[in-house]
């Protein structure tokens, strides 16, 4: 047996003084009574007419003296030794992404966790370290190789869960970073196995073994998946994805209502597995949209959506051409852009345009506004060397976000300037002979396009207007992006042109005020629900909205995973043998001093 | 200073008469029917004339047709001897109101009452021992007297009621009250006793102080006896204190079995109950007064 605080053992020192106590006698108020016939003889004290009497045997004075022997041997931290697989160094990675606050396990996945911690902290030996990282959409270290037991625990209650993702990758690097070489370490993951996939491969494996502790049961869980707004030019409806990730059929109620207030309500049945799409009225006034289920289940964030109803304020687009159909088709999809097509003998100036796709056509001078030029003529400013012939092209890189959704695998173009020499920007996309479609953000963001569209299949490939999408919004982006986001997901926030102030009002009315003068991200989106941004402009606010919902059938799938794909350890260190730890017996030992403090409480009120 | 009794509490006392089960016989004509017979408008009896007899009594008309003295018997109507005994005792001087206090309002009362009546009213206070309250009173116009009497006694001493058993014994038949809390050195019983002996119709009115009856305080305490000064160390639990009332209770039905043993009445009295509400219900509902 080990003694944790041998110190506190100076304070048995109470129990002489107890004895002393009942050496002495009380000194009591005197009260006047009309006859001590009646007073029972039950009395403590004899009379004495000394300071000090003759020590009488007392229940109480044993129950005192047990009760201060007892209290005495739980201040002195008694541990018992204990076989364990601890290594020196304990890593305890505890999942607190969404999905652990799941209550399928009382009170919930988080807390289960938790519950199991505790334990190790306890059993950790007076050379024995620990490391606790909680695994969110980011990791962070709570606390750092400690060996105080007080604060790692008061660490670990201090953990709160968040509503976004587990970026296990993130945990693993950071465990990884602060194992020193050679380090008899061992990490354990706390989780239901509900995380992102790895990124990194760790390629040389973790320099630490370790282990899975799955948390959860329960996979049972009806949620919103997804809940988006879409106006055309005749009416504006709401489509809403509800699933039922569990086995059993579910029938939940479904509560629509907008800002004004409830609009419908209805039932929907749901057979194991299986999600329905729904679509529902959008009132013309309303600003925000609500879906909530009340799906009774243990699992709460994803019972409730909500989508941005109000139109964003349209962009007047203007295409110079001769005649391109593709290029208005695809400008006219964005129904918040009011497209006007012009020839380039009607061209004058394009100032009042938020932007403006020349093709086959330069202006004597370019405009000061994002722009598309595409297949400048000969002479003019952007234009190229001499026309190439092209074959293929593919993505200058794969991963440009300019070409999300956008595949080039049977793209062709039959020839196009040469853009080699030109200084315009970076290429998007290029091919073997010369880029072909470049683009740059300063001063506006801008793209040239080296080839005519109609000498290439792109416009007949899915992925061109995807790519016309994707460069418009780049190129115009909203002030204020009215679409969902997922928790912990930044947010660009283009300040209005003259706005003074930009301030964003977050789901729980805290206010974050952000820089005025460049595009800013707001990162602070941890809340589920609808985030305002007010901005002013000349003396007015004009507010905007976006929402952040969970949607995320990863997370709502609920269902502990039994086996996570973790990367294998580079090293087998010594925490596989038998390790000294500590089992603290001290807390049984408090409540046994607990049940003698009640006991001479008894023995007091039956007079003993 | 305050009079013992206030004008208003005794007119309304002068409608009261303090009730005797049995005909009584005293020294002087009142309001009571007595034993003895006398002049009075009710006729009792006859009796043959004995030398000595009062000849002013013999019926002449009877004479003439009996030819023999025979005597005509009327009721006596006599004063009722009202002996009211008073524990002015060290316990007594105790309670939130004062005890002693309250019982000789009480006993003003009482003896009030009986003046009011033509009674005779014979005053005895007592602790160690018993000490008379001076001749006996009669008439409304001894109140004054009786009351400033009471109020000459001061409380204190131990309580010995094994020496109220003599003077108790010495009276004649008659109504006898005694006010007491019934705490003292000698048991109450022999002088409870003594009243059924000297054929005493009476009361045994206890008086408590609200204090003794519930306890206000817990904790550890010196306790001194108020009477014999005596000091015990004590400590109030929960336990002990419902020893004492216990033992208060015990004490207190111990004296009215005695008492209604004899054929005495019993009344337990608080010493915060209003005067008039002792006079005027407690002791109307134990058949003291009427």
């Amino acid at each position: 047996m080990t003694f944790l605080a041998p110190a506190a053992a100076a304070l048995a020192i109470t129990m002489p003084v107890i004895v002393a106590l009942y050496f002495l006698r009380i000194r009591r108020p005197t009260r006047v009574v009309p006859s001590l016939d009646l007073w029972p003889d039950q009395i403590r004290d004899r009379q004495a007419n000394v300071p000090w009497q003759r020590l009488r045997f007392s229940w109480l004075l044993l129950l005192q003296l047990l009760v201060a022997g007892v209290l005495v041997a739980a201040a002195v931290q008694p541990a018992l030794s204990a076989s364990t697989s601890l290594a020196a160094h304990t890593i305890v990675i505890l999942d607190a992404s969404a999905s652990m606050q799941a209550r399928d396990v009382q009170p919930s996945r988080l807390d289960e966790a938790k519950r199991e911690i505790g334990p190790m902290i306890d059993q950790l030996g007076p050379q024995d370290r620990m490391t606790l990282i909680a695994m969110r959409s980011t990791a962070r270290i709570v606390t750092s190789g400690s060996g105080d037991h007080d604060a790692i625990h008061r660490a670990l209650n201090g953990i709160a869960p968040s509503n976004g993702p587990a970026d296990l990758s993130a945990a693993l690097s950071l465990a990884a970073g602060i194992v020193r070489a050679g380090e008899d370490s061992r990490a354990y993951i706390f989780s239901d196995g509900i995380v992102e996939p790895l990124r990194t491969s760790f390629a040389n494996g973790l320099p630490f073994p370790i282990e899975y502790h799955r948390v959860g049961v329960s996979g049972e869980n009806v949620g919103l998946t997804s809940l988006t707004v879409r106006t055309s030019a005749q009416s504006r409806a709401a489509y809403l994805r509800v699933h039922n990730f569990g086995q059993q059929a579910r029938t939940v109620t479904l509560e629509w209502r907008s800002d004004a207030g409830l609009i419908d309500l209805r039932s929907v049945s749901l057979s194991g597995g299986q999600a329905q799409d729904l679509a529902l009225p959008v009132p013309d006034a309303a600003n925000t949209v609500t879906a909530r289920i009340d799906a009774k289940d243990n699992f709460g964030l994803d019972d409730t959506g909500t989508a941005i109803a109000r139109t964003p304020r349209p962009f007047r687009v203007l295409l110079v051409t001769p005649g391109n159909v593709f290029l208005e088709q695809a400008l006219r999809l964005r129904t918040d852009f009011q497209l006007d097509v012009i020839a380039p003998a009607a061209y004058r100036s394009a100032t009042s345009y938020a932007m403006t796709v020349f093709d086959r056509f330069s202006p004597p001078a370019m405009p000061d506004a994002p722009f598309v030029m595409v297949d400048p003529p000969a002479g003019s400013a952007l234009a190229g060397g001499a026309s190439v012939g092209i074959g293929r092209v593919r993505a200058t890189d794969a991963g440009d976000p300019l070409l999300t959704n956008v595949s080039l695998q049977d793209v062709h173009v039959a020839k196009s300037q040469d853009l080699r020499a030109s200084s315009f920007g970076r290429a998007l996309i290029t091919s073997v002979q010369t880029p072909l479609v470049l683009v740059r953000d300063e001063p506006y963001r801008q793209v040239l396009v080296g080839f005519d569209i109609h000498d290439s299949d792109f416009p007949l490939r899915i992925g061109f207007p995807v790519l016309v999408q994707n460069l418009s919004e780049w190129m115009l982006p909203p002030s204020v992006p009215s679409r969902s986001f997922h928790p912990d997901e930044p947010v660009t926030i283009v300040p209005e042109t003259g706005a003074t102030t930009v301030t964003v009002v977050r789901p729980d009315g805290s206010r974050r005020q952000l820089a005025t003068g460049s595009i800013a991200t707001f990162a602070d989106t941890d809340l589920l629900g609808v985030y305002a941004v007010e901005q002013t402009v000349s003396g007015k606010t004009d507010r905007s909205w976006f929402a952040v919902n969970l949607f995320s059938d990863a997370t709502s799938q609920l269902a502990p995973v039994d086996r996570l794909a973790l990367p294998p350890a580079r090293v087998f260190p010594t925490a596989q043998t038998s390790h000294q730890g500590l089992i603290q017996v001290w807390p049984w030992i408090a409540l046994v001093a607990l049940v003698l403090v009640l006991a001479e409480w008894l023995a007091f009120h039956r007079g003993l | 200073m305050a009079p013992l009794l206030e004008p208003h509490v005794l007119r309304r006392l002068e409608a009261l008469a303090v009730l005797v089960r049995r005909a009584v016989k005293g020294q002087m004509g009142g309001e009571r029917r007595s034993v003895s017979r006398g002049r009075s408008p009710e006729f009792a009896d006859f009796r043959n004339y004995t030398p000595g007899d009062d000849y002013r009594l013999i019926d002449w008309n009877a004479y003439a047709r009996l030819d023999r003295f025979v005597l005509r018997l009327f009721v006596a109507e006599e004063e009722l001897p009202l002996s009211i005994f008073v524990d002015l005792s060290g316990s007594m001087d105790w309670g939130r109101p004062n005890k002693a206090e309250v019982a000789r309002r009480m006993a003003g009362a009482i003896a009030y009452v009986a003046l009011a009546s033509l009674d005779r009213v014979r005053l005895t206070v007592f602790a160690e021992g018993p000490t008379s309250g001076g001749a006996p009173y009669r008439g409304r116009h001894a109140a004054q007297e009786l009351f400033a009497r009471i109020r000459s006694f001061p409380a204190g001493g131990p309580t010995d009621y094994s020496r109220l058993v003599a003077p108790i014994t010495r009276q004649r038949p008659g109504m006898t009250v005694l006010i007491t809390d019934g705490l003292g050195t000698s048991p109450i019983e022999p002088a409870i006793t003594a009243l059924r002996l000297a054929r005493q119709e009476g009361a045994v009115l206890q008086l408590l102080a609200p204090q003794e009856i519930s306890l206000d305080w817990t904790g550890d305490a010196r306790l001194k006896d108020a009477e014999t000064g005596v000091e015990r160390e004590f400590t109030a639990t929960p336990a002990t204190q419902a020893a004492y009332r216990t033992a208060l209770a015990r004490r207190t039905d111990e004296i009215a079995r005695t008492a209604r043993r004899h054929g005495l009445r019993f009344a337990r009295l608080t010493s915060d109950q209003p005067i008039e509400d002792m006079v005027q219900r407690t002791l109307r509902q134990v058949g003291l007064l009427a």
